[in-house]
């Protein structure tokens, strides 16, 4: 059995020109770093919890800096590491 | 039928710039409401990252701030007579709780002194006993040892020390005066 829609001249997808898949590209780094970053820090957060409980104090400066560090490169990629042409338009 | 269809996936499918366009066969002969892939873009999915990695470092920074100075902030606990530590028999342990509901352990030497600490594990608070035969602190659930004396780790997962409960003689009375919580390193 032959279905209609079988049948059917799908829309076309138009071809990407290099910069806008260039864009995409930047995108996906920037999401894929961001996850990675988030899961170092949860996992540093862990790492706090488990030393306050155990009254290691000492290493919880360690934590909460790598934290900051991991924070402040996730500002940097949001703000700054963007796609070519994205500041001025400020399109995703 | 077929003529119409174009016209229908058209008006079923979004026009959204961030919806992928149906290429597949399956995407036209199931035509389900694409409008909900567009509800998260990839510009909402890297604030949120953003917002999540800020509330991580917040967490972070503020549970250690509040760890450490409760840690630095001292208690002061009332004195506690211990029933029955008097009469208590060297090379034996006698059950009490101080402060309040906290469960701790007297354990009295074979040469006579004293010595008390929290009852929990610090591996996943279990109840520690004492056994004579070892003269020592004993997990039963994960098989730690204190020492009885200092409540040192002597072996197994417990990674420090039990509560250390300072006592006092009052009179030929034992009292608990104060609980300490150690950290590995002591």
């Amino acid at each position: 059995m032959k279905f209609e829609t079988t049948e059917l001249k799908y829309k076309r997808v138009p071809a990407k020109a290099p910069l806008q898949r260039g864009r995409a590209a930047v995108w996906q780094a920037r999401l894929v770093l961001l996850v990675m970053i988030n899961l170092a820090q949860l996992w540093i957060l862990s790492a706090a919890v488990d030393a306050a409980l155990g009254h290691e104090f000492r290493h919880l400066l360690p934590l909460v800096v790598a934290s900051g560090v991991c924070w402040l490169i996730s500002l940097s990629i949001f703000f700054w590491w963007k796609p070519v042409g994205s500041r001025q338009s400020g399109s995703a | 039928m077929s003529s119409d269809l174009p016209n229908v996936i058209k008006d079923v499918l979004s026009d959204e710039q961030d919806v992928r366009s149906a290429t597949a066969a399956y995407q036209a002969e199931f035509p389900y409401e694409r409008d909900e892939e567009a509800q998260v873009t990839r510009r909402e999915f890297c604030n949120f990252l953003v917002l999540t990695s800020t509330a991580l470092f917040v967490g972070a920074a503020g549970f250690s701030a509040k760890a450490a100075i409760d840690a630095r902030s001292e208690h002061t606990l009332p004195p506690m007579p211990i029933d029955g530590a008097a009469e208590l028999q060297p090379g034996s342990a006698l059950n009490f709780h101080y402060p309040g509901d906290e469960t701790a352990i007297l354990v009295r030497a074979k040469d006579g002194s004293y010595s008390a600490f929290g009852q929990k594990c610090t591996h996943l608070s279990c109840p520690v006993h004492y056994a004579q035969e070892h003269d020592r602190l004993e997990c039963p659930c994960h098989e730690g040892g204190f020492d009885a004396r200092t409540g040192a780790v002597l072996y197994g997962p417990p990674p420090r020390p039990l509560d250390k409960i300072d006592i006092e003689t009052r009179n030929g009375q034992i009292y608990a005066v104060s609980r300490e919580v150690r950290g590995s390193e002591v």
